[in-house]
Parts: C-alpha cells; sequence; structure tokens
C-alpha cells in the first residue's frame, strides 16, 4: 500500500468511527461541563487528539471508550486551563442555560435541572450508565474507581433525583 | 453495597435496583414481594425519563482542520489470533456501520446517526448479552423489561436468554436476546421508533432487519448463517404491541 493509499484509509477510518459516535461524544462533554459551548470545544479538541493518536487504536470494537475517555481527559484539561469557578445554578451563562432551555416539556425540564445540579461524582456515572449504556465495571474503568464507589455514587444520585421528581409533584 | 447476595430482603434489592436498573434479582426475593415489584416500577418510570432529559439536541459535527499524518512511519497493527464471539460482532457490527456511514457522508457533514446505524452501534455496547446459553431469562425480570404497556410476548419468540432495558436514539427500549440456530439473536422492541418500510442490515458476520410495527418498529440481528424468516414471524406472532 502506497502512502497516499495509508493516508486515505486511516482518514476513511476515522470518519467512520466519528460519524457513529459523535453524538455520544457530544452529550457526554455537555454533560460533563454543563455548557454547551464548552461541549463543543472539548468535542473539537478531542477530535483533533483522536485523529493525531487513531494508530493507537488497535480494535475498533473498543472506540467508543478510547473516543469518550478522550472527550472526558480534554474537558479535564479545559477547565485546567481556565480555572472556572463553580457553575452558580441561579446565575447561568447564556451558553449554560442553553442545556436547560431546550426542553418543552416541564417534568423533563426540572428533571434536567436537577441533573443539571447535581455533584459531579454523581452526574458522571448517571449519564455514562443511562445515556451511553454502560455497564457498572465499565464506568469503574472509565472513571478509575471501584465497581462499589461506582453503584453508591448511582444510587445517591438515584435517590436524589427521585426526591427532586416527588419535590416537584407536590409542589 | 453488594449485588451479588443470595439472600436479598427489600433494603438490599432496592439498593441495588437504584444503583443499577438493570440488576437481576437471582434470588427470587422480587417475585413473590410486591412492595419491590412496585419499586422496580417506579424505578424504571424514574430512569425512562432521565434518559430523556439526558438527551439533549446534538449540533451538527463541525470537523476541525485536521494535520496530514505521516503514515509511512505508522507501525503496522498485528492481527490478532482470534477474536472471541462476543468482540467479533460487536466488530462486525462496526465495520457494516462504517459502510453504511461511508456512503452517505462524503461532505463530513456529518450527524449523530441514523436508527439503523444506532441500532447497529449498539451491539457494541452489550458483548456480555451476545452468549451461548440455554438458561432463560425469569419471568419476573421479562415483565420487568417488557411492561405490559408497551409489548406483551408469549412463548413462540423462543429462549429469551438475555432481557434488558437499554437506550436507543434517546430513547429506553427492551433489548431481548433469544438463542438462534447459529447463536445469539438480539431482539430490539422500539415502541417510538416509527419508521415508513422496512430497513435491511447487512454486513459481514452479521445482517438483520429492522421491521415497522403499528407507531414503532421492531430490530432483529443475527449470524449471517441464521434464518431469521422464522425469527421475525416468531417475534411478530408472539408480540403484541400496547401502544
Amino acid at each position: 500500500m502506497n502512502n497516499s493509499d495509508a493516508t486515505h484509509d486511516r482518514r476513511q477510518r476515522f470518519d467512520r468511527t466519528v460519524a457513529v459516535f459523535y453524538m455520544d461524544m457530544y452529550r457526554y462533554a455537555a454533560w460533563l461541563s454543563r455548557d454547551k459551548s464548552i461541549a463543543e470545544d472539548v468535542v473539537q479538541e478531542a477530535l483533533l487528539r483522536a485523529w493525531k493518536s487513531l494508530d493507537a487504536l488497535r480494535d475498533d470494537a473498543a472506540a467508543k471508550q478510547w473516543l469518550l475517555t478522550i472527550v472526558r481527559r480534554e474537558n479535564a484539561r479545559y477547565f485546567e486551563r481556565r480555572r472556572l469557578e463553580t457553575v452558580d445554578i441561579d446565575n447561568l451563562t447564556a451558553s449554560q442555560a442553553a442545556l436547560l432551555a431546550e426542553e418543552p416539556n416541564e417534568e423533563l425540564s426540572d428533571l434536567r435541572e436537577a441533573i443539571y445540579g447535581l455533584e459531579d461524582d454523581y452526574r458522571e456515572p448517571l449519564v455514562l450508565q443511562v445515556l451511553m449504556g454502560y455497564s457498572t465495571n465499565e464506568i469503574a474503568e472509565l472513571m478509575g474507581l471501584k465497581q462499589g464507589a461506582v453503584l453508591t455514587r448511582l444510587h445517591r444520585a438515584r435517590l436524589k433525583l427521585k426526591d427532586e421528581v416527588v419535590n416537584e409533584a407536590f409542589s | 453495597m453488594s449485588q451479588k447476595s443470595k439472600i436479598m430482603n427489600c433494603n438490599d434489592y432496592k439498593e441495588a435496583l437504584t444503583a443499577d436498573p438493570g440488576f437481576e434479582d437471582e434470588s427470587g426475593h422480587v417475585d413473590n414481594c410486591a412492595s419491590c415489584q412496585a419499586f422496580g416500577a417506579e424505578m424504571l418510570a424514574l430512569d425512562e425519563k432521565i434518559a430523556a432529559a439526558l438527551a439533549i439536541r446534538v449540533p451538527e459535527l463541525t470537523m476541525p482542520e485536521l494535520p496530514e499524518i505521516d503514515t509511512e512511519n505508522v507501525v503496522p497493527l498485528v492481527a490478532r489470533r482470534s477474536i472471541s464471539r462476543p468482540a467479533w460482532f460487536a466488530l462486525a457490527a462496526t465495520v457494516l456501520l462504517a459502510a453504511f456511514v461511508g456512503l452517505r457522508t462524503p461532505d463530513m457533514s456529518l450527524t449523530g446517526g441514523t436508527l439503523e446505524e444506532q441500532v447497529l452501534a449498539h451491539l457494541d455496547h452489550e458483548p456480555q448479552a451476545l452468549r451461548v446459553t440455554r438458561t432463560r431469562v425469569s419471568d419476573s425480570r421479562l415483565a420487568e423489561v417488557v411492561p405490559a404497556n408497551i409489548a406483551t410476548m408469549n412463548d413462540d419468540v423462543g429462549l429469551i436468554s438475555y432481557a434488558r432495558t437499554c437506550v436507543i436514539n434517546g430513547k429506553k427500549v427492551p433489548h431481548l436476546v433469544i438463542q438462534g440456530e447459529h447463536g445469539p439473536v438480539t431482539i430490539l422492541l422500539m415502541p417510538g421508533e416509527k419508521i415508513t418500510q422496512a430497513k435491511t442490515l447487512d454486513g459481514v458476520g452479521i445482517h438483520g432487519v429492522i421491521l415497522p410495527v403499528g407507531d414503532g418498529s421492531i430490530a432483529i440481528v443475527g449470524d449471517r448463517e441464521e434464518k431469521l424468516g422464522q425469527i421475525e414471524k416468531n417475534v411478530l406472532d408472539s408480540v403484541t404491541w400496547d401502544i
């Protein structure tokens, strides 16, 4: 295979992999950063990094985990660089508020706000389990935790959301 | 918090279920506990709402400017000696999906994925579902994953060896696996995914179909050698769509 063919094949492999998992990458970044603009920046950086290190991905069946790990690292780098303040849910920027504003259903809107307000440690495993379909073992591996810690966080996250749903129903 | 306790009480069950709604109670406790059954239904409903709340709209992908890579110095990958069946299924699904996407997106203006793409990508999520076994899931588990307000199923569908509520296209759907003649066959009941005509899934090693059923659809994916016609008939005959 000549260099031109190899370059073409590499680009094709990258485009196909990204096309399959772009939606997951963006949603994961959005719920990690709680800001749509930051999520777009993080995904752009993650795509660049993935492109440069594509040859390290030996098994395409592991592409999703690989890409989400890159998104996770890029998100951490983003916040490290900017040293952003903790988000105050009552004083959101337009880009932060955009994440909450798009839901026309009031019940879901309340729930989305409750998820938004969860601590990062609770919100991330919930996103990985409910949205990405990850097992608790896979979440533990991605987050560098023991499975027991993941189970505890998921348990507490759901209890908090359940309380929110009940409170909203009564208020 | 252990999920492997042989003996389970209400607190154990509720704690395990709150951490993982896919938790399977092997002790049989929930079969005889109305309170836990109600709690299970409540948690499933909550998780459906959480999934919907998390499924935010995704903007169209804008690919960044990618630098040139010196492919001459890339070390070729060493071929794997063997691939386990689940990994092989996942790889085949990815290759098939890539073929679909590659044909449709020459301008690199890519979006999040069609229903076919999401169905196939989902096989990658749970390779543990694709094991050959003669053990069927419990009736209570099946009732939990396929509640009566979505569908009712009779035994003609075949031996159901796996049942879990999963997310496709941001919506919770029952994910089932039955044992075919050539290995596990994945069935996804998608009551919220209306399609106008059947969609064929065809690739290296696997094939399948997404069938329109009322206001929803059902995806069936199995080994390339598997005769899906009879399975499709069994599924359609045994599922009563209640939406």
